[in-house]
């Protein structure tokens, strides 16, 4: 009794990290502006608008945080084989990391700001200044939370795999996560803030991105406020859910029919999940109901 | 992971000589294994179904790039390989967490973990898109949803080809996932058993001894060929898919031969491993 | 409407380029043997410049075959690149009993013959039909290979299987070999293989564009490389003796920091304006 209420306490504090993470996640790639909606900073210019947004285009985030988290983990994992302290093994790894996604930031901002001087876009150095301390911030976050949930369900758990494969696995899930939750809230509702709500982007406004904002011209550092009211703390229940979800029902019921209980739970998880997905859809064709016709559009 | 790039030639039909050489490739592979090193023969083909139920099970997830990241395009905005690879690992978590109940267990709960983050994932979606940004879900290939029969075009705004999760694709993203979820758990089994059985003789050491390196060579082997798998898939689908309903869906069976052939190959070096 | 990939003409031929990698990579991971054959492990940050060299003759192959568009940008190219390349890299170390000698080029051929196979299976059976794709994921599939090769020469001192499985951990001050702590159990593979992942698709996929250049691009992957020996060298920590990883450490900064002032030059030199707190200049009039 003892054992299961250790575990369940365990996977509701893994819980409580991962919605951590996944909100800082969220809000780091967005205020370095990763990832899917990375490629209309990169279009804006072309189509003749030069902006001040931060266009750190380092592949995509499930692959770019399976490497922090990664290599968090690796170096937390190395220093703890010497004998070092747990939690200060994960702070100095995570820091290391840091400095390596800080790194790789500027790099891909410098990049590709440079590979667009045909199109007059010039590289501002303050942006590089003031935005790349406040992304290692939100990612020094993500990466620490999300290496202490790994080395939690190791050393807590006792699952069989060590600890950088762990970091790698669910690196690769946050990122995964938090860029499908918050990539259209950023990528729509902020960079494409002029236009309409509610409805989708036309295709021929590709580009025409906002540069201009509340007070002077938007730079990245505005999108963290934006991001942390609404892709950021759904991109963290997301992955929150998730981890809580796949530890709390493996704890509670794996012992039931020897081992297929967690499998039964899990089923009947996804189903009542596709049934709340599909309220949230009827809902909004009942409340929104269809788009004007041509003709009786504003 | 953007979808940067104009479109690549790849066409719909599928090439016959060209399968049949992969064919034959794979069962050369497995004719090598099963001369060298016999016991390790059922381990292989395990490893080649994982494969392309991967491949196959990429097919159902909706993927939308780039355009769905602005609401111009359905589908979910992140690349085919790195969501795929996001569903799967998540199960083979599982997967590897239950390995010790048997192999039936094992793939049941890699799939279910799988299964489990798409439909998390494709229900925050969905959420993201009505509550925050009041877009409702429409498909940009179909009339009507095949399993709801909610039609789409008077809900699709002008100038998009639709945006949001229908119900289809959600649908398709928990199968997806599933299939990803049982064929990584499934890879990562086959290596499990055959380094348990076969490294304590290589090494001359007790099995207890070996299992940290069964687990690790097991594991990031099973990772690798994932990726390996699911970026053909991704070559297949040429970026993006709407889902099982996605006219685009019908290309599957090139890939699970594709990824079939690659899994055998890579396969056999990770089991020959054991024995060189 | 999606971003064109375009990358200059221009630079070295990718011949010579493939020339300069490969027979560096090698060189550089024969001299890490010097590690076993004099009993130290001092020479351990040869595999670390292995990797730039692998890394950087690399990083023209994704350049060369993302130019055609193939539909799913670049980062895909260096997934498949090093999930192939872990196993060729594994079973090569295996090849250590037989003589230790044979690992490097054993890697590049076991590389070569899986990368044949999936470029094939890209190419024809996926009917992708992209004239380059065969020879340049087998030369990825090389590249991803020798750069994990290279990492894990570097972290560890050595790159034969029995060395990568066994590891040292004190219990109550005596030291113990087991297999628990080691490479291969500790997994640091998996660290080592998403770092060669990013590595080798960042530079190309950081400085495309329309005035994309060679020597940045190619000065982007030599500080990709260093910058990722400088996590490899403090990982290095639970294998070698705190002199081998200060000497991995001092030689991975100095070539960072190198590689990276280099790159901020050619960057100020490519770049339309480098401006300091300046508002926006509109194009074609003032803001």
């Amino acid at each position: 009794m003892e054992e299961l209420l250790f575990g369940i306490g365990i996977s509701a504090l893994a819980g409580a990290l991962a919605t951590i993470a996944g909100a800082a996640e969220d809000t780091e790639s967005d205020i370095g502006s990763q990832g899917d909606p990375n490629s209309q900073v990169q279009l804006a210019p072309q189509m003749g608008y030069v902006h001040r947004i931060y266009n750190k285009a380092i592949s995509g985030e499930p692959p770019a945080y399976g490497l922090w988290v990664a290599l968090a983990a690796g170096i937390a994992w190395a220093l703890m084989a010497i004998q070092f302290n747990a939690v200060l093994a994960l702070v100095l790894g995570s820091a290391v990391a840091v400095f390596v996604q800080g790194v790789y930031a500027v790099t891909a901002y410098l990049g590709r700001t440079s590979s667009l001087a045909k199109f007059e876009q010039p590289v501002y150095i303050d942006l590089l200044k003031s935005v790349t301390s406040v992304t290692m911030a939100h990612a020094f976050i993500a990466i620490f939370t999300c290496v202490t949930m790994c080395f939690l369900m190791i050393e807590a758990l006792g699952h069989p795999f060590p600890l950088p494969l762990m970091g790698l696995i669910w690196g690769i899930a946050l990122g995964a996560a938090g860029s499908a939750t918050g990539n259209p809230f950023y990528g729509k509702e902020r960079q494409y803030q002029k236009y309409k709500f509610g409805a989708g982007l036309p295709i021929s406004a590709s580009g025409d991105i906002v540069r201009y904002a509340e007070a002077g011209q938007r730079s990245s550092l505005d999108n963290g406020w934006f991001t942390s009211k609404g892709g950021g703390p759904a991109s963290g229940i997301c992955f929150g859910l998730i981890v809580f979800f796949e530890l709390w029902r493996t704890i509670l019921f794996e012992p039931v029919a020897n081992g297929w209980g967690a499998i039964i739970a899990g089923v009947i998880i996804i189903l009542v999940f596709m049934i709340l997905d599909r309220y949230v859809e009827s809902w909004a064709r009942k409340t929104y109901g269809p788009y004007p016709t041509e003709e009786a559009s504003s | 992971m953007s979808a940067l790039g104009g479109g690549s030639s790849g066409g719909d039909g599928i090439n016959p000589t060209a399968s049949v050489i992969a064919i034959v490739i794979l069962l050369v592979a497995v004719g090598i294994v099963y001369v060298m090193y016999p016991a390790a023969l059922f381990p292989l083909i395990g490893v080649i179904i994982g494969g392309a139920l991967i491949a196959f099970g990429v097919h159902f997830v909706p993927v939308g790039g780039a355009p769905a990241a602005m609401g111009q395009a359905p589908g979910i905005a992140t690349g085919v390989a790195m969501l795929a690879a996001g569903a799967g690992l998540a199960g083979l978590f599982g997967g590897a967490w239950a390995a010790h109940y048997g192999l039936w267990v094992a793939l049941g709960a890699g799939a279910i973990g799988g299964a489990l983050l798409m439909a998390i994932t494709c229900l925050m979606v969905n959420v993201v898109y009505v509550y925050a940004m009041g877009i409702p879900a429409a498909s940009g290939k179909v009339e009507k949803d095949p399993i709801t029969g909610d039609t789409f075009p008077e809900y699709k705004s002008s100038g998009t080809e639709g945006h949001g999760l229908p119900f289809i694709s959600y649908v398709g993203g928990v199968i997806g996932g599933l299939f990803g979820g049982f064929g990584g758990t499934l890879i990562y089994m086959e290596f499990l058993a055959v380094y348990e059985a076969g490294l304590p003789t290589v090494l001359m050491a007790t099995p207890e001894e070996v299992v940290p390196i069964a687990v690790g060579l097991a594991g990031i082997f099973a990772v690798g060929l994932f990726l390996v798998n699911a970026v053909i898939t991704a070559y297949n689908i040429t970026g993006t898919i709407e889902g099982p309903h996605d006219p685009k869906f019908k290309r599957w069976p090139r890939a699970v031969i594709g990824a079939a052939c690659a899994s055998a190959v890579c396969g056999m070096f990770a089991i020959l491993l054991v024995v060189v | 409407m999606s971003v064109k990939i375009e990358a200059s003409e221009g630079g070295m031929p990718h011949d010579k380029m493939l020339g300069i990698g490969l027979i560096g990579a090698l060189l550089c991971l024969y001299l890490t043997y010097l590690n076993n054959l004099m009993g130290t492990d001092f020479f351990a940050f040869f595999g670390g410049l292995a990797a730039v060299a692998a890394l950087w003759w690399g990083t023209d192959s994704i350049k060369k075959l993302c130019s055609y568009g193939i539909g799913t940008g670049v980062p895909s190219a260096g997934m498949i690149a090093l999930g192939s390349g872990v196993i060729a890299m594994v079973f090569a170390t295996k090849l250590a009993h037989i003589s230790p000698l044979l690992v490097p080029i054993g890697c590049v051929i076991i590389a070569a013959i899986i990368g044949v196979v999936l470029g094939f299976v890209s190419d024809n059976v996926l009917n992708m039909n992209i004239p380059v794709m065969l020879r340049m994921l087998t030369e990825l599939t090389v590249v991803g290979s020798l750069v994990m090769l290279g990492f894990t020469a570097m972290v560890s001192g050595t790159f034969t299987f029995e060395g990568l499985i066994t590891g040292s951990s004190s219990f109550m001050g005596v030291e113990m070999i087991s297999y628990g702590p080691s490479v291969v159990g500790g997994c640091v593979l998996a660290t080592i293989f998403i770092l060669g992942g990013i590595a080798i698709q960042h530079p190309f996929n950081a400085c495309l564009g329309p005035d994309e250049s060679w020597d940045r691009t190619q000065m982007c992957a030599t500080e990709c490389g260093f910058l990722s020996m400088i996590g490899i060298a403090v990982m290095s920590l639970a294998f070698l003796s705190l002199a081998a990883v200060i000497v991995s450490l001092i030689i991975a900064v100095l070539g960072w920091a190198w590689s990276f002032n280099e790159l901020i030059k050619l960057s100020k030199r490519d770049a339309y304006d480098w401006l300091d707190a300046e508002p926006i200049r509109e194009v074609g009039g003032d803001s």
